[in-house]
């Protein structure tokens, strides 16, 4: 048996807008290394658009393989969002890279679990068992919306093409988030498959992991939706209320692929002049209200999609690593409605921060508990980790640019704060934290 | 030359799923008459189906149907059509927004005795029958239009319509007309503004579905099975069978599928058990859950009295259920317009369900001193604090119990700068009298003041004579940071910084007598400290200063919330997100 490790090594990769960590655990005799996400949507700034240097993802690919000499210990991906598995996907070669690292442990949450019942929306189809609300059903059922989300962000990511539909700037995010929401069926199979050749952890808020030796791993969500039940408000845990937020997503599902079949004018931007006057600026209005709506429906699933990421707590002796994915309120409510987890979250040592520092996925009542922030010179000063670029998600006017810059002054006035932009662009940022003994 | 106000229109009395026997239930609805062009498009509503999902607009129909000659009556081109050609025409399904839409505002402009104007500058309201492939409808005053969507049947079979549901249409184009009468009920406040429009567009849907008798006498046939043809036993009358089987039944064949759209307003109403905590515990704090127990209160109030006329109708042993659903119809069309005349009593912002108590109680008390047939006012004091809902005036001497009260007799208002014939219809001559009445009306100097509306209305007084009242209301707006409020007497929420610039609002409805006194004077001080306290405590919570909140006010928005609030509901006691 090992001795617990005496530091880790943290190499943020810098993927642009995405996801990457390789979590290098410093053993007396030996090094074990955890890969939590490995996906983006957006190549990083210093990145040319061609030539052998472009393919930024197959070098970090190659890095990983490197730093961790053919072995890869764990593997964990904390959310289907491509931003944080699309390296994984073997058609781009990537993934392969990965999956001869023969990871011995892949982490997921419980919605990936292929096992899974997933329902799809029916008539008949219901949420009660013999006249009670089964949590099973309800559970098949949530995973049968996350795939109609799916579905819908293809056919908002379809529509986005159509130049007329809206501005460029509202084009821009449509596309985006739509593109990030896809199903990302390779890497989700290639997870899958090196799950299967190790073994597959499909975890939920509760559970403890013993992947590596000496390092104390704590499951803080994605809750169950037994346990997200548990602490919704009363009239909430009405399982019609369930059923409408299913039947939601299940028409929109529906309605998306099968608009009425056009008729009449296609008044086309630059023939909006088939219209009859009196109509024109009606249309144009509703071509507005319609992009915008369908903004609104992505941003939504975005954040459901976000809400299933895995929260994980490293511990090693009293250090403490806290890796949250995306996760947002949602998911976090669960963690922080048990006190004795708040008690662990207050000395937290080193926080990534949570989706790119976007504005909902570092809740106050999260950042609010730890203790270790404080100014520069502080002992045992709170890190901060956040992979991000700047100008792809969120919009400054509306205050949801991601990072929002706000949590970043208050994460560089509280904490040592490690961006993976910055003024000067790296392959790679590293951190060490040093357990004492 | 002939004289034609009225027109009658086929439409469908509920939605596509609801059914009458073998065929859709339908009823011929009574609107406005008109010189209709094609589209429709009339005096007040322009059709216009331009589908954004499949960006196509269709060229509506020639106005055919419709006599070019204004001394006929325009025939009603549905009354005849088979299910089969109501559910297969665009021209129908357009027809049926235009009708509905025209109704409702022909309601509103019945009950309350006026004109009325949609919030935006237009006179017509534009409509859009098939908006986009979404399960959505809602109003948009930006686009000065409402939106009804369609979507597939979950078995792909079908293509569900919004606008062919009775109650959506009539739902959507109350947040019109409620706009248009109260332009700041839109604005950021209590849970129970946010609830007040969706809770008022689901009554006035409610009662106008419940006001047709051919839904009512459905309502009666699945509540009270007739015994012997056309009989209902008198020993089966019951609140519970009227309820859990009558309307709960109703409910449950409306189509599921436009639950994902609107909710179960209907359902939720009937099947809201009364407590008096639902308003204070916080379990409500979500606008839709809470405009559920306004709804709940008024939908329980007309069932008692319903069944109270039932059991003052028929003989020893049975009643007649023509009669039965007469009744019930008349009573809903009765309580549905003062449902609408109470608007005028209400205060233009920071509205309470409270205040709507008072509001209902004084417009009663005026249009119908004695209340023999239904004592509608004593059914709804008790059903409204059965669910919580206590009036905000306790009512004076002799006066109605929890009515408003007249303007204390103290307070001196200077009429003798102003002519009252122009303060009928000038806002700037009522702004002269507000202004010159500054002390009486307690206005906060330092805040925006401006006259929202100012309009003459009239009723049938006591006497049988005609009474022309005025309506007026203003509305007063203080932009402050957040270090200011201390000085006025308002707590600053903990935490919130000091460079926080907030909005306080205040605002009164001035009833004006025939002589051009006033009358009432309900309304909200901008300086009620307590109540803004109150209101920045819960929109500070809330996220309702976080970035972008502002824009999830829109109804689409609004609709898109309620439908997935099972999600969101976790987070009902954390602040959503990292507020700087």
């Amino acid at each position: 048996m090992a001795a617990a490790p005496t530091s880790v090594t943290i190499r943020m990769y810098n993927v642009g807008f995405g996801d990457c960590f390789l979590l290098t655990f410093n053993y007396p005799r030996t090094a074990r290394h955890m890969l939590v996400d490995y996906g983006s949507t957006s190549a990083p700034k210093h990145v040319p658009k061609t030539g052998k240097n472009s393919n930024y993802m197959e070098r970090v690919a190659k890095d990983i393989e490197a730093v961790c000499e053919g072995k890869l210990d764990v593997v964990v991906a904390t959310h289907r969002h491509r931003d944080h598995i699309s390296g994984f996907s073997t058609a781009a070669g990537t993934g392969k890279i990965i999956a001869s690292l023969k990871p011995r442990y892949v982490i997921q949450p419980w919605t990936e679990d292929p096992r899974a019942k997933v329902n799809a929306m029916s008539a008949t189809a219901s949420v009660y068992t013999s006249g009670k609300a089964d949590p099973k059903q309800m559970t098949a059922h949530f995973l049968g919306s996350l795939q109609d989300m799916h579905s819908v962000a293809e056919s908002i990511t379809r529509l986005a093409a159509r130049q007329d539909l809206a501005g460029s700037q509202t084009l821009k995010q449509l596309h985006f988030l739509g593109e990030d929401n896809i199903k990302n069926a390779s890497a989700v199979r290639n997870l899958m498959e090196m799950g299967r050749r190790g073994k597959a952890y499909y975890v939920s808020a509760g559970m403890k992991l013993n992947v590596l030796p000496g390092v104390k791993c704590t499951v803080l969500g994605p809750p169950t939706i037994q346990q997200s039940n548990a602490i919704r408000r009363q009239r909430s845990r009405d399982p019609d209320n369930f059923w409408q937020f299913r039947a939601f997503w299940g028409a929109q599902n529906f309605a998306m692929r099968k608009p009425l079949p056009a008729a009449g004018v296609k008044p086309r931007k630059s023939r909006v002049r088939a219209l009859p006057p009196s109509v024109r600026w009606f249309v144009e209005q509703s071509r507005q209200i319609h992009a915008a709506q369908l903004l609104g429906l992505v941003r939504d699933l975005d954040s459901v999609m976000n809400n299933t990421s895995v929260i994980l707590l490293l511990e090693v002796g009293k250090h403490k690593i806290l890796l949250p994915g995306d996760a947002q309120i949602e998911n976090w409510a669960y963690a922080l409605s048990r006190p004795e987890w708040a008690q662990l979250l207050r000395d937290v040592n080193l926080y990534k921060v949570g989706h790119h520092g976007s504005l909902n996925a570092t809740p106050k009542p999260l950042w609010s508990l730890f203790r270790n922030k404080g100014a520069p010179g502080k002992q045992g000063r709170l890190g901060t980790l956040c992979s991000t670029k700047a100008g792809k998600h969120g919009s400054i006017s509306s205050g949801t640019e991601v990072p929002r810059k706000t949590l970043v002054e208050e994460l560089k006035k509280a904490s040592t704060f490690v961006s993976s932009e910055g003024a000067k662009e790296r392959f790679c940022s590293e951190v060490q934290l040093v357990f004492a003994q | 030359m002939t004289y034609r106000p009225t027109r009658k229109l086929t439409v469908l009395a509920l939605d596509p799923s609801v059914k009458d026997g073998k065929r859709i239930l339908r009823t011929q609805i009574e609107v406005p008459n008109e010189l209709l062009e094609a589209g429709p498009r009339g005096y007040r509503v322009f059709v216009v189906d331009y589908d954004s999902s499949a960006d196509s607009y269709r060229k509506p129909a020639p106005a055919r149907r419709t006599s070019r000659n204004p001394t006929r009556v325009p025939v009603d081109p549905f009354q005849d059509a088979t299910d089969t050609e109501l559910l297969g025409s665009y021209e129908f399904r357009a027809f049926m927004t235009y009708g509905i839409v025209m109704k409702t505002l022909a309601q509103f402009e019945f009950a309350l005795g006026r004109r009325l104007s949609w919030s935006f500058g237009s006179h017509q309201i534009q409509v859009s029958p098939h908006a986009f492939a979404d399960a959505n409808a809602f109003y948009s005053d930006r686009a000065q239009g409402l939106f009804f969507g369609y979507f597939p049947s979950s078995d792909g079979k079908r293509t569900i319509y919004t606008c062919l549901s009775h109650e959506i249409v009539a739902h959507e184009t109350t947040h019109a007309l409620l706009d248009g009468l109260r332009e700041r009920y839109t604005d950021p406040s209590s849970p129970q503004q946010a609830g007040f429009h969706e809770g008022f567009a689901d009554i006035v849907a409610l009662l106008s579905i419940l006001s047709a008798q051919s839904i009512v006498a459905k309502v009666i046939d699945l509540g009270l099975p007739a015994a012997r043809r056309g009989l209902i036993r008198r020993a089966s009358v019951s609140l519970a069978a009227l309820k859990n089987s009558g309307l709960l039944g109703l409910a449950q064949e409306m189509g599921s599928e436009l639950a994902g759209v609107h909710g179960h307003a209907l359902r939720r109403s009937v099947s809201l058990p009364p407590s008096k905590d639902y308003l204070t515990s916080g379990s409500c704090d979500e606008p839709h859950a809470c405009g559920e127990v306004l709804v709940a209160a008024v939908l329980n109030a007309y069932l008692t009295i319903w069944v109270d006329r039932l059991r003052d109708i028929g003989d020893g042993t049975h009643l007649d259920r023509k009669r039965a659903a007469e009744e019930g119809a008349e009573l809903a069309d009765h309580l549905l317009n003062v449902c609408i005349r109470a608007i005028d009593y209400c205060p233009p912002t920071d509205i309470e369900f409270s205040d709507f108590a008072s509001a209902l109680l004084t417009v009663d008390a005026e249009l119908n001193p004695a209340d023999a047939k239904y004592a509608l006012r004593e059914h709804l004091l008790s059903a409204f604090t059965s669910y919580g809902i206590f009036p905000t005036s306790k009512g004076g001497a002799e006066r109605q119990k929890g009515s408003w009260d007249p303007p204390p007799e103290k307070s001196v208002f200077l009429y003798d700068r102003t002519h009252f014939e122009n303060m009928k219809s000038d806002p700037d001559e009522l702004f002269r009298f507000l202004w010159e009445n500054r002390v009486a009306f307690k206005l906060q100097n330092d805040a925006h003041t401006r006259v929202l509306s100012v309009r003459p209305c009239t009723r049938i007084g006591r006497d049988g004579f005609t009474l022309r009242e005025t309506v007026a209301e203003y509305h007063q707006q203080l932009k402050l940071y957040a270090r200011e409020l201390s000085r006025l007497g308002i707590r600053r929420p903990p935490d919130m910084p000091p460079e926080t610039e907030v909005i306080l609002y205040g605002g009164n409805a001035v009833i004006f007598d025939e002589y051009g006194h006033i009358k009432y004077n309900i309304g909200k001080s901008i300086m009620d400290t307590t109540r803004q306290s109150a209101r920045l405590a819960y929109l500070w919570d809330h996220g309702g200063f976080a970035p972008g909140a502002g824009k999830d006010r829109a109804f689409s928005r609004l609709h898109v919330r309620r439908a997935t609030d099972w999600y969101r509901s976790v987070a009902g006691n954390y602040s959503p997100e990292y507020q700087e």
